[in-house]
């Protein structure tokens, strides 16, 4: 890569500015522009140059979502695509693929790879699902998830163990974990034929039932929507108020404030859309599904573990060059076994939702964990996080998610008959191969 | 892991083998590198001894494996006495065929250092064309046209996989991850919605189609069959031994080769034995399944690729050390996509038997194939092949898929259902893949 001093932002620090433009694999390890910008003008300029050096973060998914809206909204009939119902719809398909994409990040970033997630995740919300039964076991609903949680993550646990400890190949062993899972799912359901519902008239069952279909009436959700922004808007701006006090680089605050601006249009948006009636005439449907701020809730806790905590430096650490890491004293072991357990964790919180999704039905068609967990690595990939370890954020999986549902959704939409099957597995094959075409020839157009 | 320098053993070395000993202890990259063992001994004693240092070097190649077979077969015979009948046993060999020449061709990625995802499905997809193809209602195309057909999508497709991965530089993980999503759709699309048969005996082309797999040949027959491949394949063992002890090359003993003849002919003999047994419930059905000749084409073929050919020492260069290979003026790209399309066209044949079985294919059958690239996988594994490319052998595709299909059949005759047999194959793939790493963790040197 030449040093390209023309380009370079003017006034930024000097050691930023020389990370920025002579070292690529520091530009690929994550040097948010903020660092390195003092003015919004910059902080613009620092991100374009990043896009140009192969590391264009979120914005190809989310360029790939307006298209694949667009499109849909063009070819469906009626353009049914971009009504509210639909658009709700949509979130809640994709949850699933959202929050298991989530989890397999956190083993992608360590450069492994987790292909029991599918049906580990089926095992969680089978295990929830059986213990709220009554008559059954008739658990509170918090037990219910909890257990489902922690078995999962023990499970987890077990296939990072032989990971991290034998250094098997995580392929190998979760591949093993799929056969093992699948086979243990259909124990858990009592046989291949049983189903798992739940009832909507016990309180305790349906908080499982509502944690998707639930809705909140549109007047909370304005609520709580200004609750947070408001939140999110203070903490943002003491932050950087409290860096800029203490000297440390800071963003300009322009850019906090575009921030904030951002989280309120998108956050009402997404309050506008929900509060018009998506039922009939006869029986209003309006609200923000539960399952919305599940989701933002699961990406923030890993956003923040990631990206704030020592144990989501180490694994972004382990992820770009272990023997580095353990050099510099990480327990690696360690580290990959709990990656392993949080992930299966994880990933159990997404079968309870997807069994919630379901309308509280539970049984071996409910999905294929195989196809799961092909969907999910997709949604991570196609969301922008790398296989090759260190490279990925949490709202990859999601966005990942989201557009995965979306094609989903909107082939289904098209009436094409016995077309429609086929297009959903074409279509998501067809991206995933487009995006890894493109992180691939973007890196090599960076020299690195 | 294999560049830890190793300290010679001079102790341990069989006595009188010059060179080759030198290369056996004084270097575990050549020992792992696979330096047969009948190069090295000049006797059929030290041959023995050869192969035990090898073992304990954790090259321990197909004794594994053949381990696990003895112990999955007395297991199953214990506790119940039908599992190792003539019946049963070539219904398993049946039922493990499809793992078997999916294993061959996933360890032609494996090899390389790279992942097929897609050896399932395009498994399925071939099945699917090439049962379209002799409908008679539609192309109507003779049986033989309609295989070449199905043999060539299958090959296109892997070329495709294969350019991307080798010229674009893209991870074979995700091309052949989206190529199965893409596959799965068009071969549900060429499928038609409906599903497809090839069982009404009234049209020769899906006659034969029904034979490939479930037909046999006649007792006499096979054992005509028996004796022609077993003088074949004695003579040419017999004057390439000969060949090179006339050229003053190292050769291995008589006595090893002569062994070799009468192992396979006696193993020959009781494969044609047991299949000769009469195993139909009612009627007759006697000889040898056809599958077995093919497994066994398929099997010689790509073994005489990849043992004997400058190609298959180029894919063992590149799994070994692409880096290397490159240097040494191997064409990196040129090779890996004929390995994609070797594996592809291997899983094409696999499609062939995969309709010949399933007599009928339906959208979920081509879904359920899908879950045999796993087991694909876990046969090569288990069989003795390395995940990390550069080692292995297709007969342990063949090795691995048997126990796989042991496994499968064994507890199915004792009642188990499929989800404890799930559990059981992802024990045996795990138990598979600790051994292989604590084998070599146990190797000279590699402590």
């Amino acid at each position: 890569m030449t040093t390209d001093h023309g380009e370079t932002p003017a006034g930024t620090t000097g050691a930023g500015t020389a990370d920025l433009t002579l070292d690529a694999k520091v530009a690929e390890a994550d040097i948010p522009p903020q660092i390195v910008a003092q003015s919004l003008g910059e902080y613009f300029r620092a991100s374009w140059l990043r896009v140009r050096s192969g590391n264009s973060g979120v914005l190809p998914v989310i360029l790939a979502i307006v298209i694949v809206a667009v499109v849909f909204e063009i070819i469906t009939p009626e353009h049914a695509f971009l009504r509210p119902s639909n658009l709700v719809y949509i979130f809640g398909l994709s949850t699933v693929y959202m929050i298991l994409a989530i989890a397999e990040t956190i083993v992608l970033l360590l450069a492994e790879v987790d292909l029991s997630v599918g049906a580990v995740a089926l095992i969680g919300g089978a295990i929830a699902f059986k213990l709220v039964q009554q008559p059954g076991p008739n658990w509170p609903w918090w037990a219910a998830i909890l257990a489902a949680l922690a078995i999962c993550g023990g499970f987890g646990a077990l296939q990072g163990a032989l990971t991290a400890l034998l250094r098997i190949p995580s392929f190998v062993v979760t591949l093993g974990g799929f056969l093992l899972f699948s086979g243990i799912l259909i124990i858990i359901l009592g046989g291949a034929d049983s189903t798992v519902s739940l009832n909507t008239d016990d309180p305790n069952q349906n908080f499982i039932y509502d944690m998707v279909q639930g809705l909140i009436t549109p007047v909370i959700g304005w609520i709580i929507l200004a609750v947070v922004v408001v939140a999110a808007g203070t903490s943002q701006w003491l932050r950087a108020a409290a860096r800029r006090r203490r000297g440390l680089v800071a963003p300009p605050p322009g850019l906090t404030v575009i921030r904030i601006a951002l989280v309120a249009i998108v956050g009402a948006a997404v309050v506008i859309i929900c509060s018009v009636n998506r039922g009939s005439t006869l029986k209003h449907v309006t609200g923000v599904p539960w399952v919305i701020p599940v989701v933002l809730v699961v990406l923030g806790a890993w956003t923040l573990v990631l990206q704030r905590t020592r144990y989501g430096r180490y694994i972004y650490a382990i992820g770009g060059n272990p023997e580095a890491a353990r050099r510099a004293g990480v327990s690696l072991p360690k580290i990959r076994i709990w990656a392993f357990a949080l992930c299966s964790a994880t990933a159990a919180l997404g079968g309870i939702l997807l069994g919630s999704f379901f309308y509280g039905e539970y049984s071996t068609n409910t999905a294929d964990p195989g196809q799961l967990v092909l969907y999910t690595v997709a949604a991570a990939v196609i969301g922008g996080v790398s296989l090759f370890g260190g490279r990925g954020k949490a709202i990859h999986g999601v966005l990942g998610g989201l557009l995965i549902g979306g094609i989903a959704y909107g082939v289904s939409l098209l009436n094409l008959g016995s077309l429609s099957t086929p297009l959903t597995y074409i279509l998501p094959g067809g991206v995933l191969l487009i995006a890894v075409l493109i992180d691939v020839q973007s890196r090599r157009g960076a020299g690195a | 892991m294999s560049e830890v320098p190793v300290t010679a053993d001079p102790g341990e070395t069989p006595a009188g083998t010059g060179v080759g000993t030198a290369d056996l202890t004084l270097d575990a990259a050549a020992a792992t590198a696979d330096v047969p063992a009948e190069l090295l001994a000049q006797s059929l004693g030290q041959y023995f001894r050869a192969s035990w240092l090898r073992v304990r070097g954790g090259n321990a190649g197909v004794l594994p494996v053949l381990l696990a077979i003895v112990v999955v077969a007395v297991g199953f015979q214990i506790a119940n006495s039908k599992f190792l009948g003539a019946q049963n046993l070539v219904n398993l060999f049946e039922q493990s065929s499809i793992y078997m020449l999916l294993a061959i061709a996933e360890i032609f990625a494996l090899l390389l250092g790279e992942i097929d995802l897609s050896v399932g499905l395009v498994m399925g997809m071939s099945s699917v064309v090439v049962a379209e193809l002799v409908q008679p209602t539609g192309a109507d195309w003779p049986w033989w046209a309609a295989i070449i057909a199905a043999l060539l999508a299958s090959a296109l497709f892997g070329a495709i996989q294969g350019t991307l991965v080798a010229r674009l530089k893209m991870p074979s993980f995700i091309v052949t991850l989206g190529g199965l999503l893409i596959l799965e759709g068009v071969a549900i699309v060429v499928l038609g919605g409906s599903l497809v048969g090839i069982g009404n005996s009234h049209y020769a082309n899906e006659t034969f189609l029904y034979n490939i797999f479930w037909g046999s040949f006649t007792p006499v027959v096979s054992w005509i069959l028996l004796a022609v491949v077993v003088a074949a394949a004695g003579t040419v063992l017999w004057r390439q031994a000969a060949r090179k002890h006339r050229r003053g090359l190292e050769t291995a003993p008589r006595s090893l080769t002569a062994m070799k003849i009468v192992l396979t002919a006696a193993a020959g003999i009781v494969v044609v034995a047991l299949c000769n047994v009469n195993r139909a419930h009612a009627g007759t059905i006697e000889g040898v399944p056809f599958i077995i000749p093919i497994v066994l084409a398929v099997l010689i073929a790509s073994t005489a690729l990849l043992q004997r050919t400058r190609f298959g020492r180029y894919v063992y260069a590149i799994g070994g050390n692409p880096e290397a290979a490159r240097r040494a003026g191997v064409r990196l790209a040129v090779v890996r996509t004929w390995g994609f399309i070797l594996s592809a066209l291997i899983s094409g044949i696999a499609g062939v038997l995969f309709a010949s079985w399933q007599v009928s294919i339906t959208t979920n059958i081509i879904k359920a194939a899908n879950n045999y690239v796993l087991l694909a996988v876990a046969a090569a594994v288990i069989g003795g092949t390395s995940l990390f490319g550069g080692r292995g052998k297709t007969i342990h595709g063949v090795l691995g898929g048997l126990v796989i299909g042991a496994i499968y059949n064994g507890l199915y005759l004792l009642g188990v259902s499929s989800q404890w047999i799930d559990v059981v194959v992802a024990a045996v793939l795990i138990a598979a893949a600790v051994i292989d790493v604590l084998s070599r963790r146990g190797a000279p040197g590699q402590a």
